[in-house]
């Protein structure tokens, strides 16, 4: 039984097919690999390493001082707060539509499939438009919300709605290939063995898609903590209050306060690279756990 | 115990996979479904296991006496073994064996040391005890095939259903397995029925054989009675090679190939135009005319790598045809490509 391939595996099957016909010269090699690499360090490395350099210009104490900044620490709490909302939240409608799409066929799953590529496909700013418009003193559910004594948009239920719209394709994009190449006979097996639909999810489902929903979640937690253009639209930008760290950031940057702006944003370029060290180790067990796969079992034979 | 469905119908969109089916199944019975591929046989062993929902209109489910038909699939305890197994991956073969016990509900749970000892009985039932700990993925296709049989008679079924069984293994592995097959079947003689495309398969294993052809029973009955008493043009043509003849019926008489005999048996069947079937092994071959109806041809293609001899015949009339002989024969004739020989065709089939 070939093992399903998932998104994680994708450049693991493209290396392991390079063949020689399709190796070129080693200057035209070079030349790639060097263009690269001079990309990479101008575009990313470079400003990295220019966002720590700016936070510590001042020296450490500079550094901790403006960390400890009444402002930034309810920014980092709001933003910390929103992803504890949203990522969870999205996680679950994520496993839950992906659930819907591959495991059953009802009317409108070509629409939902494309619906749930809404969020990457519309410009944050938009999607942050959506909601003023929806929930906003003269939106649609405005007056009512007013009524109920509720606000929703320049306050923090707004920033965690957004941020759950932007985030939510992550976990649903991820699983969908995944739980489509798996299939439904374990969840048949599982069910005709007796066992109920929580049972059969939690024994069957959840260990089988659980790297790739452990991926989205952190591609998620990055999106979340990091959105700018949607929050920014909906957050009214109270000091202390509505502020989340990018837009934290953007308040102190246009005060000239860059030593104030650039620490924080080296949190943000720190939770950075937590992700990418957090992918790259979940990759690497995926693909572990594929390779045990693709070891061929004993020859048959019947004792 | 018995399984009876009846009158079952299930369309998916505007596809009829089944189409008013009726079957019993015996107590203690080892049945085969055998049809080719769309010819509804996984549909009704998915609609028996409760896997899927025949249409509205449909008849009763019976296992026994009881009415099945609006059972959930998790309380008619069925075993069911899939294709490709659809062994649980992250588990090992023990966790994979022991799960239809764990998710019993509490009260009807085994205790731990119950389960640990059902689990070990049964892998040795299956002769993979040494294997309790490896992972799916580390088996071979017929470990699997046989972790798939011991996690589904783990739960006691009352009937056990196979899809395909062998399906996805190769052909030495297949034939060994289904040998075991059958004795693991004397031995627990749990109401099974398996369904199979392969013929030969279904005719080895099967008390009795169910043919399936375009949502529809064909006929059914022992593998003797299927094979030499076929009573549908497509029940003789899935079951093995045959030869047909474009022939007529004319006084109790059939005209075919240059030759003319009595029909088999007396069916009243109208004067016109007729079909006449012929399998290979039943074709014989003489050098010279022996006084039974016979006609002249001759020798195309041998192909006699094989425990049969297999040769290409090209009627004198034009009809090309099969037919099969043992290696003593053929060298005993003298025969070889070209040579002129007379065909006397035995065990006629006739379909108008």
């Amino acid at each position: 039984m070939p093992a399903a391939p998932t998104t994680l595996d994708r450049s693991k099957t493209v290396a392991g097919r390079r063949a020689g016909a399709t190796t070129e010269p080693w200057w035209i090699r070079g030349l790639l690999i060097g263009v690269t690499v001079v990309f990479l360090g101008a575009f990313l490395f470079v400003p990295l390493l220019a966002v720590f350099a700016q936070a510590l210009s001042k020296g450490v104490a500079a550094y901790f001082h403006s960390l400890i900044d009444a402002d930034a620490l309810a920014s980092i709490r709001l933003t910390l707060l929103t992803a504890a909302i949203s990522v969870p939240a999205s996680a679950l409608v994520g496993v839950a539509a992906a659930w819907a799409i591959t495991k059953f066929d009802f009317v409108g799953k070509s629409l939902l499939i494309t619906v749930i590529d809404l969020p990457f496909t519309v410009s944050p700013v938009v999607a942050g438009l959506i909601f003023v418009l929806l929930f906003g003193r003269r939106g649609w559910l405005g007056p009512w919300l007013d009524a109920q004594g509720i606000q929703i948009i320049f306050a923090v239920p707004g920033i965690v709605l957004v941020t759950l719209f932007v985030t939510f394709p992550f976990v649903a994009r991820e699983l969908i290939p995944l739980m489509q190449a798996q299939g439904t006979e374990e969840e048949e097996a599982a069910r005709v063995l007796g066992a109920s639909g929580w049972r059969m999810f939690r024994r069957v489902t959840l260990p089988n898609i659980k790297w790739a929903l452990l991926y989205g979640v952190i591609l998620c937690n990055a999106r979340a903590m990091g959105e700018f253009g949607a929050v920014s639209v909906v957050s009214g930008h109270i000091r202390g209050h509505t502020n989340t760290m990018p837009l934290h950031v953007e308040i102190l940057y246009n005060d000239y306060e860059f030593v104030g702006a650039f620490t924080v944003a080296s949190l943000l370029a720190m939770l950075a690279l937590v992700t990418l060290v957090a992918k790259s180790i979940i990759e690497w067990r995926a693909a572990r756990q594929m390779a045990a796969a693709e070891l061929t079992g004993p020859r048959d034979e019947l004792e | 115990m018995s399984i009876s469905v009846q009158r079952i119908t299930k369309t998916f969109g505007t596809f009829r996979a089944l189409d008013d089916v009726s079957l019993h199944v015996a107590a203690g019975e080892l049945l085969a479904l055998l049809g080719p591929s769309g010819s509804g046989k996984t549909t009704l062993l998915r609609i028996i296991a409760g896997l899927e929902r025949p249409d509205r209109g449909s008849g009763p489910i019976r296992f026994h006496d009881e009415d099945v038909a609006h059972r959930h699939v998790g309380d008619r305890r069925v075993g069911f073994v899939f294709q490709h197994y659809a062994l649980f991956r992250h588990m090992s073969v023990f966790e994979n064996v022991a799960f239809g016990l764990r998710v019993r509900p509490r009260r009807e749970r085994p205790s731990r040391a119950e389960i640990d000892a059902k689990v070990h009985k049964l892998l040795k039932l299956v002769q993979l005890d040494f294997l309790a700990n490896r992972y799916p993925q580390q088996l071979s296709g017929g470990q699997r095939q046989r972790v798939a049989l011991a996690r589904a008679l783990a739960m006691e079924p009352k009937v056990l259903l196979l899809d395909e069984p062998f399906g996805a293994l190769d052909a030495k592995v297949r034939r060994q397995l289904r040998g075991w097959l059958r004795r693991l079947h004397d031995e627990i003689h749990v109401t099974s029925v398996f369904v199979t495309h392969d013929q030969e398969e279904a005719l080895e294993l099967a008390d009795r054989v169910v043919v399936m052809n375009d949502g529809r029973i064909e006929q059914i009955g022992t593998p003797d009675e299927v094979f030499h008493r076929p009573q549908t043009r497509f029940v003789l043509n899935f079951l093995g090679e045959v030869n047909r003849f474009h022939g007529r019926l004319e006084n109790g008489m059939v005209h075919f190939a240059a030759m003319a005999c009595p029909t088999p048996e007396p069916n009243g069947m109208a004067d016109g135009p007729a079909e006449v079937f012929v399998r290979p092994h039943d074709v014989q071959i003489d050098v010279q005319r022996n006084g039974h109806p016979c006609f002249p041809a001759r020798i195309g293609h041998v192909h006699s790598a094989g425990p049969l001899v297999r040769l290409e015949l090209i009627a004198d009339s034009g009809e090309m045809l099969l037919a099969e002989m043992t290696q003593e024969r053929y060298r005993a004739l003298g025969l070889a490509p070209e040579s002129r020989v007379y065909v006397t065709p035995g065990d006629i089939k006739i379909f108008t």
